[in-house]
Parts: C-alpha cells; sequence; structure tokens
C-alpha cells in the first residue's frame, strides 16, 4: 500500500480547492518549504496535480516539477495533458509518470498515442467520478464513457495503474469512497483519491482488494495525518485482528437490555451468555451494571466473579465506578480492565490515579455521547444528563491523562439496530492513538464493518443484536473478515 | 505430575490458577522456597512491574528456588512478566538483572503504535508448546518484549518483529496471556502441562 503525498499547484504556490471550485481556494505556500514541513522522504511518490492546465489545456507549472524533481522523488504529474507532446513536455521536467485525466476519459486514439510513444509503465489514467459518473475538464462536464468502460480500455491499453476520485469527497475530510473502490471489478492497480483525512482511511483502503495505493492532500497539508506515522500503520495492519466484543447489561444479577437507557427487559444470565459468546468467538467481554447503586454493588462484584471463572477472555467491566476502591473491588472479583464514566467526568484525576495504581492496560474510559447541535456531549448518569462537556475533547484529554482504551456509545443510537453513529467515530479515532470501541447502534454485519472502515473504530461492540440472535458473533466475524478486515 | 504454580503477589494467580486447573494440571499454588525448589512442573506468573516482580522473588530467595529446581530438571512457564523474569536483563526504567535462564534483553516497544500493546496479536510459533497452534492469535498486554531472542519460538509484530515466546531445554516463556486466550491460550497451556 504506497501512501503517496498529494500537492495541487497554483501559480507556483500549494494550494487547496474545495470540491474543484476556483472561487474556493486555500494557499499553503512555496512547494519546497511545504515538502519540507511534511518530511517527505527520499525515493517517495509524489502526486503533483497542475491546477491552471488543468482548466486551460497546457501544462504550466513545469518549472516548480523540474525543481521538485532534482529533490530525489518519483514524481507522477498530471492536470491538462491533452496531447502527447503535452505529456512529454512533463517527462522532460523529470517526472516518473504522466496521469492522464480528460483523454483517458474521452480520447482513446490520444492516450493510445501516449502509451507507445512513453511505454505502459509511464502513464498511470486518472479518473474522477461523481454519482457514478466520469467526469472531465476539470471536472466541469460528463465524460463520454462510462466508468467500466474506461477501465477496460486502459487496461487493454497495458497500463498498470488507474487513480479513481470520488469528486464528492474530495477536500471534504470525511473520509473515501469506501464502496466507489469495492465496487471495482479490474485487474488495475488501484490509487484511491479524495477525502483520506484519517490514518484509518489509509489502512481501511488497504483492505480493499485491487486498491494499492492512496493519495493524500489537504490531510497531510492540515497536519491531520503524519506521512511517517500512516506508513507504519498500514505495514502492520494485518497483523492484529479487529474485535468483536458482545456486552452483558447487568441488573441485580440478570442481563437486560433496554432502548436508548430505558424501557428494560430481561435477557437471561449473564454466565450462560458469557460462555455462549466466548464459544462464539467473543474477543473481550464487557459487562456493564446498569443498576450500580450502593445496595446492588455486592451483587454486581458478584456477577464478575461468577462470569470470570468460567471465561478466558478478556473481562471490561463497568458502571457506577467512583473510587480507587471500586476500581480495585472490580479487579479483585476477576475484570481486566475496568471501564469509567460519569465519576471520570466530574473527577477527571481519577483516570490518572487508577492508571498509575493499576497501569494504563485496566483504565478503559467509558464514554457515552449525544449529538447536540453541530457537536457531542458527554453524557453522564447512563445517558440521561448532559455534562456540559464536549465529547471528542473529553477522550482527547482521556488520552493524556491515561486510559487504555475508549468505549464510545452513541447515545442517540442505542438499541435502535440503525447503525453506529460514523460520524461520531470518525471525530474521536482521528484525534486519539488509542483505540476506540464502537458502541450503540448495531443492527447488520454492514455496521460493523462500516465501524471500523469508515469509523475507525478498532473493536465494535454489540448487546442486543448478540442477545436477541439475530446474529451470531460468527456471522459477524465471517461478513467482516470476506470484506478484507482481518478478525481472530 | 503435579503443576506448582508460583503464588506471586506481582501476578493475576487467581486467572492462571483457573486456566492450568481447566487445561487439567493437578495444581499446587505456593510461595514456599523448598516446595518450588522441589517441583517437576513450574509455572512463574507476572503482570505490571519488571522491577517489583524481580525484587519479590530475590527477597523471598524464590529465585534460588527456581534456579534448584531448574538444574533437578524441572519444566518451567514464565507467562508475560513470568516471561521477561526468565532473561537476563530488562531495560524497564533503567536495566535490572532477571533470572538468566533464557538469553536476551528486554525492551521498550519504540515506534508510533500505542503503548501498552493491548489485545490480540497474530502469533507465528513452532515447537511443542505450540502443538496445534502454530498460526494462533493470543492476547497480549505488554510494553516491553525481547526482540530477536535467540532462544525464540514464537515471534509476533508491533512496531516490528519481538518475540512471543522463547524455550531453551525445559525452560519455556510466553509474552501473551495464556489464560485470556480462549481456546488457543487453553491448547499451549496444555501442551505445557503434557510435556516430559
Amino acid at each position: 500500500m504506497d501512501v503517496i503525498p498529494s500537492l495541487d499547484l497554483l501559480g507556483g504556490n500549494i494550494v487547496r480547492l474545495l470540491r474543484g471550485d476556483f472561487a474556493n481556494v486555500t494557499t499553503y505556500g512555496d512547494p519546497e518549504t511545504v515538502l519540507d514541513s511534511l518530511h517527505v522522504p527520499r525515493g517517495s511518490r509524489l502526486h503533483i496535480v497542475d491546477l491552471e492546465a488543468s482548466r486551460s489545456g497546457h501544462p504550466v507549472e513545469t518549472d516548480v516539477v523540474r525543481r521538485l524533481a532534482t529533490r530525489g522523488l518519483r514524481i507522477q504529474a498530471g492536470g491538462g495533458i491533452r496531447s502527447l507532446d503535452d505529456a512529454r513536455t512533463w517527462i522532460d521536467a523529470g517526472v516518473e509518470k504522466v496521469v492522464i485525466g480528460t483523454v483517458a476519459a474521452d480520447s482513446p486514439e490520444i492516450l493510445r498515442a501516449i502509451v507507445d510513444d512513453l511505454g505502459a509503465e509511464r502513464v498511470i489514467a486518472a479518473i474522477d467520478v461523481r454519482d457514478g459518473v466520469v467526469r472531465v475538464g476539470g471536472w466541469e462536464r460528463d465524460a463520454k464513457a462510462s466508468l467500466s468502460e474506461v477501465l477496460v480500455r486502459v487496461e487493454e491499453l497495458g497500463i498498470g495503474e488507474a487513480l479513481i476520485t470520488d469528486i464528492s469527497k474530495d477536500g471534504a475530510m470525511r473520509g473515501p469512497s469506501f464502496a466507489l473502490y469495492r465496487s471495482l471489478r479490474t485487474n488495475l492497480r488501484i490509487i484511491a483519491s479524495g477525502g483520506v483525512s484519517a490514518i484509518s482511511d489509509v489502512v481501511s483502503l488497504g483492505r480493499i482488494a485491487n486498491v494499492s495505493g492512496c493519495v493524500i492532500g489537504r490531510a497531510l497539508l492540515d497536519r491531520r495525518i503524519d506521512l511517517a506515522e500512516a506508513r507504519a500503520r498500514v505495514a502492520t495492519t494485518n497483523a492484529i485482528p479487529e474485535r468483536v466484543i458482545p456486552c452483558l447489561d447487568v441488573r441485580d444479577g440478570r442481563v437486560v437490555k433496554g432502548v436508548n437507557f430505558v424501557d428494560i427487559r430481561d435477557a437471561g444470565d449473564p454466565v450462560e451468555c458469557a460462555m455462549r459468546y466466548e464459544a462464539e468467538g467473543a474477543d473481550e467481554l464487557v459487562i456493564l451494571d446498569i443498576s450500580a447503586t450502593d445496595a446492588n454493588r455486592a451483587t454486581a462484584l458478584d456477577t464478575v466473579r461468577r462470569v470470570s471463572e468460567s471465561l478466558f477472555i478478556p473481562l471490561t467491566v463497568g458502571g457506577g465506578v467512583r473510587t480507587i476502591e471500586d476500581f480495585r473491588a472490580l479487579l479483585r472479583a476477576g475484570a481486566d480492565r475496568v471501564a469509567i464514566n460519569t465519576a471520570a467526568l466530574r473527577n477527571p484525576q481519577l483516570i490518572a490515579d487508577c492508571a498509575r495504581e493499576f497501569g494504563v492496560q485496566a483504565v478503559v474510559l467509558s464514554c457515552d455521547a449525544k449529538r447536540t447541535g453541530d457537536h457531542f456531549e458527554a453524557m453522564v448518569r447512563s445517558g440521561k444528563e448532559s455534562s456540559g462537556v464536549d465529547a471528542v475533547e473529553w477522550c482527547k484529554q482521556a488520552e493524556e491523562l491515561g486510559t487504555g482504551e475508549i468505549l464510545l456509545t452513541s447515545v442517540d443510537r442505542d438499541g435502535t439496530n440503525s447503525g453506529y453513529d460514523v460520524e461520531l467515530l470518525r471525530a474521536v479515532t482521528s484525534v486519539v492513538k488509542i483505540g476506540v470501541i464502537a458502541s450503540g447502534g448495531a443492527g447488520s454485519v454492514e455496521h460493523f464493518r462500516d465501524a471500523i472502515e469508515a469509523g475507525g473504530a478498532r473493536a465494535v461492540l454489540a448487546a442486543s443484536l448478540f442477545h436477541d440472535r439475530r446474529l451470531s458473533i460468527g456471522d459477524v466475524k465471517q461478513f467482516l473478515a470476506s470484506e478484507g478486515i482481518p478478525v481472530r | 505430575m503435579k503443576t506448582t504454580l508460583i503464588d506471586s503477589p506481582v501476578a493475576n494467580v487467581a486467572n492462571i490458577a483457573r486456566a492450568l486447573r481447566v487445561a487439567g494440571a493437578d495444581l499446587d499454588v505456593t510461595r514456599e522456597p523448598g516446595t518450588i525448589a522441589n517441583a517437576q512442573k513450574l509455572v512463574l506468573p507476572g503482570v505490571g512491574s519488571f522491577i517489583a516482580a524481580m525484587q519479590w522473588l530475590t527477597q523471598n530467595k524464590i529465585d534460588n528456588a527456581i534456579h534448584d529446581a531448574v538444574k533437578r530438571g524441572a519444566s518451567l512457564l514464565g507467562v508475560c512478566v513470568g516471561h521477561q523474569l526468565l532473561f537476563d536483563v530488562s531495560h524497564e526504567m533503567g536495566s535490572t538483572r532477571g533470572l538468566g535462564l533464557i538469553r536476551g534483553e528486554v525492551q521498550k516497544f519504540d515506534g508510533v503504535l500505542p503503548v501498552p500493546q493491548i489485545g490480540w496479536n497474530r502469533v507465528a510459533a513452532r515447537g511443542p508448546l505450540f502443538d496445534g497452534v502454530e498460526d494462533g492469535v493470543f492476547y497480549f498486554v505488554n510494553s516491553y518484549a525481547a526482540i530477536d531472542a535467540p532462544d525464540e519460538i514464537a515471534r509476533a509484530d508491533y512496531c516490528g518483529p519481538f518475540t512471543a515466546a522463547v524455550q531453551r531445554d525445559r525452560v519455556f516463556g510466553v509474552q501473551f496471556h495464556p489464560e485470556k486466550s480462549s481456546a488457543a491460550g487453553l491448547r499451549v497451556l496444555r501442551n505445557f502441562i503434557a510435556w516430559t
């Protein structure tokens, strides 16, 4: 998986256009200064787009590209290559490959002439797509050919690589179009482009068949993604499986399940449920004590003790943990990790204290988040009451204080089976390095995939779906594996 | 044959004991040096700090008891920090000598991934301890590991390859938690119990 920095040039400067709009320009400055600040190593591939050329139809920024080529970068340049002469101009400027867009989609004979002259290995076909339709001429009109026709033509000419951009995602920082790349049926190596805004996007793209690389523009310039970190994560992506975690909401020694934290009903014996889940392949078990009054604490500890005695996977327990002593009691009863929620919001230092006493690996932040206007708010008292704290900021702070992982529940989605809140997940996973467990809303196997692929979650949790046997853990893992996501 | 589990206070003894029993061990849990020195099959658990775990061993003369047992031909399995204790030295906050039963050094993970590693990881293994689970997935919680140990029998990848298990003659160590690794972990414990 190649992670390729992408820089757009306009008037000699590095710029970004929002959704291809020349009236909406952000300028980042001189190319060499920008490259230095991004720590792009020698030997790296670099994608250059000559924006003025893409509009006017002739190479403009050749002098800049010539200077960059002397820095030992493997440059692929494009924008406005309409003829063999244009392509030669770029090759003469020192680029390794030319990126051919409009011509590839609209003028097969010119594409063939370029391939015949330069060799197919020096050509990358660039295909810009909006709503499944190929766009050309600086994204301003529809191409004559369909996406599948263009792909077939490119492949027949012996070209190996196609750069496919989803225009509607480009520069919007909401993630790439995973569905588009997954739907492609081709033997070409695909370079994904548009919307890559978190390291998890790079990892997820690498799991899609045929995708051999991705270009990153704005997210590098805005420091959302560190190039070296992205490359390191991609290198180890398949060693560590993503986890499927069933959750037992427990009250008075029984498993219960409610919708939106209210309307509670009985769902069975915790020990029986736990053993069934381990046998089905659960990677971990979460028990949330939802009664959590002092009177019921002894019952909850007893439940943890009984479950841990017959369980040989990690056990995380939460609900009503107020003090270090509560934390210690749950660990002694057999929990491997303890989730803190309301008490940590009221006293953030509790996270640091528990991390120091028991180790970061034992501390899980449980964050119940609710959409409030254009942001997410951290909720207390089982999602019933707002804390006034921004959920994303709170997760960042908890990571600094010493939490090993974050259990992130969408209060809006919990119990609805309408899908995880992918936007909430992205908002948190793109700003923390520790793992995030997605919770709230699972209803189908695709939901689990989306939470990991688009949401960047490192684990997916569900309760009622598994209790009611609408899906088994095996069903979920089988589907994730079929989508290229590593599971145990 | 009895399996003797060393009852270290710097360990999750109850969890390991439960897993060993389910794996078929006739279990003796003790911190008595004489019993340990005469054991035939020893398990050394450990979580948390290498320094605290090693201090407890030396202050209670358990280190000598373990050496005596191994000299007499006992087999030994170290788990997690118990595995790290088998090495010559650990670089957790300065350098601390270990038991020296396994060659090599334990060092902190160095890379861009979050430390500690918390979670499942795929292990490529060989040898009798991993019979039936040579390509298994095991549960790890660690910030430190040996890298490229000469006695390595299993390796995994986190910020680059690291040693997931070792064997030297009758001394074994596993960096992961077999007691939290479901069927694969129980299989490793069963293999150790059955090994002669």
